[in-house]
């Protein structure tokens, strides 16, 4: 150890002669005495800081592969004497969403591998309790937060990665034991599971907001159109459709000259993608609910002395989920455009297939202008703000 | 390192100056006529000792519904803009037939402070109960001169809700605030989903599945919800996603459903003595 720590001092001594000229010799008796590191540093300092603040943003090309390929740049830089890991892993994390690695667990685990094996295990209680390397074990709580913002679960590989940095007794690991045991519990709660990663396009995420909409009935089916089928559509886009036989009877009882009104937009939200989708109304059927108080004994009627037997209604039509309280819903669709073209031509299509009422029956637009988008709002608000600041 | 709580809203206490002594004497002699009647009545229930002991498997209890501006009172709306800790602006009116609406605009920017990390959430809860089963009418089983109480649930074992959401998903909060300051933030939470579009929805959640946490964080030890000390319920809309949010609430009741058994849906680990 003695012998290896010589060989180190003489030639770093060897090589401050050569550079002698540039450091004093005050300099030269205290970087001697207080680290190695001092000089390193100094050295280092000829090719660049260490690390460095703005590395990932000036990468051109950002993706998953550049970005790993920053974080094999760090590990290759220095392999016995690497030094700052915290603000590396930290600066990391705060690039993730620019190159699109936030859901990416092979990433995390690449950070994570970042760190140093054995250096940090504690060797005795009062280290573990006291949180051994604490800004070190803080920085990977903060990584596995990040993970479980985004909803990535770790795996056991991590844990083993942890358990070789920290030990087995770290705060970092009891926070992974913590998302193994709770991550997967919440993971399918949803009733309406939607694939993981979402598909970004908008007819995908319209199917699954009808489908989604219309599971109130069971017998709902989901139609897409052509508004080109359509003569006289102005429009060429889809629509997608959801109507059950319950509303096809609805409709065909609805009373020909009282109006239908087509609604809309409304949002539904499909895991942070917002859907519009229109609806096709009736005024509300009047609910008649006679309440006959079971108590009241002043109308017993007696069946013994009628001539007739007491006709009884034991049968009631159940309403179905399509009546409610603000009106009668016959149908709902999602466009590609929204426009009151497509939605014309979505009515012309329930006529034709299995809705003749609709011919005779007055038809009422109600379009709202359609709702602010949320990227919109969101950077309208940044725009202000940044005004204000100005 | 510091022993006890002096402040029950941790840091969040409301800084404004009290109305001087004689306006709030004035004021609380005003509100002696309402609970002397609140106290009369408890007494009067005491003797007859009439409490709701039968409760009819599969029939929805309301706590709360919303006829009126009245029963709006009985709701707190609180957004992380209140403590300049977010933009996030959200609201609790009455809507058309008789429901509520609670709806707003979410939004995850973090104000440039380097205090706050994460930011984004809207939430209406009730205040504290202080009646002890259920608010039977405006006078019922209140306790009176305003001391706290508990819910009482006990006899109940689903939470049941008739809602109309916009597909995102919400947090239902239970409250179980307890005498000392540890307990002070025990929450029960679940996950509302809401389908989205016109169709109402009944949500009924078992009780069994809410799980214990604290100041927003799962505890490792986990305890079925003690039904008997609830003091207030709330819905949070919290999602990542930043945008706006709209949830109809026709009621909020509870159901006694004989068929569901489970106790309490996690598992109850004995964990290593070092995990607290």
């Amino acid at each position: 150890m003695f012998y290896r720590k010589l060989i180190r001092y003489t030639s770093i001594l060897y090589k401050y002669k050569n550079s002698s000229n540039y450091y004093t010799v005050t300099n030269f008796v205290r970087s001697l005495h207080s680290s190695l590191v001092n000089y390193e540093e100094k050295n280092d300092r000829e090719y660049g800081a260490l690390v460095h603040r703005n590395a990932f943003q000036e990468v051109d090309n950002k993706n998953k592969n550049t970005y790993l390929e920053m974080v094999k740049i760090f590990i290759n830089r220095d392999n016995v004497y690497r030094r700052g890991h915290v603000e590396f892993i930290y600066s990391a994390l705060k690039n993730m969403e620019e190159f699109g690695v936030q859901k990416d667990l092979e990433v995390y685990k690449a950070l994570i591998d970042v760190l140093p094996k054995g250096k940090f295990i504690p060797t005795n209680m009062f280290q573990v309790e006291f949180m051994h390397y604490p800004k070190q074990q803080q920085c990977i709580i903060d990584l596995l937060e990040q993970m479980e913002e985004n909803g990535v679960m770790p795996d056991y590989d991590m844990e083993d990665m942890l358990v070789n940095i920290f030990g087995n007794k770290a705060f970092p690991l009891r926070r992974y034991w913590r998302m193994m045991y709770w991550m997967p519990k919440f993971k399918n709660l949803s009733p309406w599971p939607v694939p993981d990663p979402i598909p970004k396009d908008t007819f995908e995420l319209a199917k699954y907001a009808i489908e989604r909409i219309s599971s109130a009935d069971v017998n709902s089916v989901v139609t897409v159109y052509q508004s080109a089928d359509i003569k006289d559509s102005i429009d060429d886009t889809w629509i997608v459709s959801a109507q059950s036989n319950s509303q096809v009877r609805l409709l065909s009882e609805h009373n020909v000259d009282e109006p239908v009104y087509v609604e809309g937009s409304f949002k539904v939200w499909i895991k942070g993608h917002p859907i519009n989708y229109f609806i096709l109304r009736g005024e509300p059927k009047p609910i008649v609910d006679e309440d006959i108080d079971q108590d009241d004994v002043s109308h017993i009627e007696i069946p013994l002395f009628n001539l007739k037997p007491p006709v009884r209604k034991h049968l009631k039509i159940i309403r179905s989920v399509h009546e409610q309280e603000d009106g009668v819903i016959y149908s709902l669709c999602a466009t590609g455009t929204s426009s009151k073209d497509s939605l014309l031509s979505w009515v012309r299509h329930l006529e034709k297939h299995g809705n003749p009422n609709l011919g005779k029956v007055p038809i009422v637009f109600t379009l709202r202008s359609g709702t602010k988008e949320v990227v919109n709002a969101e950077s309208e608000e940044e725009e202000r703000s940044q005004l204000e600041e100005k | 390192m510091n022993f006890g709580k002096g402040d029950d809203k941790g840091g969040y206490k409301d800084n404004r100056t009290l109305p001087s002594l004689k306006e709030r004497m004035r004021d609380g002699l005003k509100e002696l006529k309402h609970e002397i009647a609140l106290w009369s009545n408890e007494v009067k229930e005491r003797f007859e000792s009439d409490p709701l002991l039968v409760f009819r498997p599969g029939e929805v209890d309301v706590i709360w519904q919303f006829k009126n501006a009245e029963s709006l009172k009985k709701w707190i709306v609180t957004n992380d803009s209140d403590n300049n800790e977010g933009f996030s602006k959200s609201s609790l009116v009455l809507g058309n037939h008789e429901k509520a609406l609670f709806s707003g605009q979410l939004s995850l920017k973090v104000p440039k402070d380097g205090r706050i990390k994460r930011t984004g959430y809207c939430n209406m809860r009730t205040i504290r109960a202080r009646s002890v089963l259920r608010e039977r009418d405006q006078l019922g089983n209140n306790k009176s001169f305003k001391r706290e109480a508990h819910l009482d649930w006990t006899s109940y074992n689903m939470l049941v809700m008739r809602v109309r959401g916009d597909g995102r998903s919400y947090l239902l909060n239970i409250n179980t605030r307890g005498y000392y300051d540890l307990t002070w933030n025990d929450m029960y939470h679940y996950v509302l989903f809401t389908r989205g579009g016109p169709y109402w929805q009944v949500a009924r959640i078992p009780f069994s599945k809410f799980f214990f946490s604290s100041k927003g964080r799962v505890q490792d030890r986990q305890k079925q919800i003690p039904l008997n000390k609830i003091t207030s319920f709330g819905i949070t809309a919290g999602e990542r996603y930043a945008g706006d949010f709209s949830l109809e609430i026709d009621y909020i009741g509870l159901e006694y459903d004989p068929n569901h058994t489970e106790e309490f849906a996690y598992e109850m680990y004995k964990i290593p003595k070092f995990m607290i």
